[in-house]
């Protein structure tokens, strides 16, 4: 568990912004993984079966709580404020990463975080949000485009 | 995060993901891994207890079948060879056969006295 802890509470916190929610949507996901063990096929991987578990308890509990925080951020707050200063300017640009997160669909943000953060393939991310794979493909592109944009502009004044 | 990286890349984008991880770092590693294995044990402790109220059941269930198992035997339990030796000794010469069937089937052994005493010179 201690291995997979923090990949499933960035993965949770990938679908649910505020983070104690995300991690009570870990806690329920091992504790489901445990009480599911004897469905994992032991002849493949653990990761992607328990980070499917993960999206899936990350997605019901936001379907079942009011969405407020994880709805799309109006991009005119998005996309104005005052620029932190350069001491704080990682903290920052972690919060300003959140925020265009959040306003990517779901589905693409599980897509970006499971490809470029947790290093899974497409074959397996297709698996675990049972969606072909040219559709993560196509989410990748999609989330990349957006975020990347988001940390150029960052960048281009430093 | 270039410019060179073509839309369908198959590889992560090292930079994109470094931030990433960055901004959804989570905290207290410890606290929560303490969390998760605290609610573990509770719930190991609930299977526990479900496992053995379903074993307490079974059991009651298995005693139950045997009780009625062993009846419904008892009853079909043929009557011959029920008498005991000397009740067919005394029924005398005429069902000397009696007494043969009574040895084999008898649920108790004869009475050394009543066998010697049957037995003539």
């Amino acid at each position: 568990m201690d291995r997979y802890a923090e990949q499933a509470r960035r993965v949770a916190r990938a679908v649910l912004r505020d983070p104690d929610d995300a991690d009570d949507a870990a806690q329920d996901a091992f504790l489901s993984a445990l009480v599911k063990l004897e469905q994992y096929d032991p002849r493949r991987p653990f990761g992607p079966w328990l980070m499917r578990i993960v999206a899936n308890a990350a997605t019901d509990r936001r379907r079942r709580r009011s969405v407020r925080s994880a709805e799309p951020l109006d991009p005119g707050v998005v996309g104005g404020g005052p620029r932190p200063d350069v001491v704080a300017e990682r903290s920052a640009l972690s919060e300003r990463l959140r925020q265009a997160l959040a306003e990517l669909p779901e589905r693409r943000r599980l897509a970006v975080v499971l490809f470029d953060v947790e290093g899974y393939s497409h074959a397996e991310i297709a698996g675990m949000l049972k969606v072909p794979e040219g559709t993560v493909r196509s989410e990748v592109f999609h989330a990349r485009r957006k975020l990347r944009t988001l940390l150029e502009d960052w960048r281009e004044p430093s | 995060m270039t410019e060179h990286q073509m839309p369908f890349d198959h590889q992560p984008d090292t930079e994109l993901g470094d931030a990433l991880r960055r901004a959804l770092a989570p905290a207290a590693h410890d606290a929560f891994v303490a969390r998760v294995m605290s609610r573990v044990g509770t719930t190991r402790a609930g299977s526990w207890d479900v496992l053995a109220s379903w074993a307490g059941r079974g059991i009651a269930a298995a005693l139950l079948v045997l009780g009625a198992g062993f009846a419904a035997g008892r009853l079909m339990q043929p009557a011959v060879g029920t008498a005991s030796l000397e009740e067919a000794l005394v029924m005398g010469p005429a069902d000397s056969g009696g007494a043969a069937t009574a040895v084999v089937r008898g649920s108790r052994p004869p009475d050394a006295s009543v066998v010697f005493s049957s037995l003539r010179p």
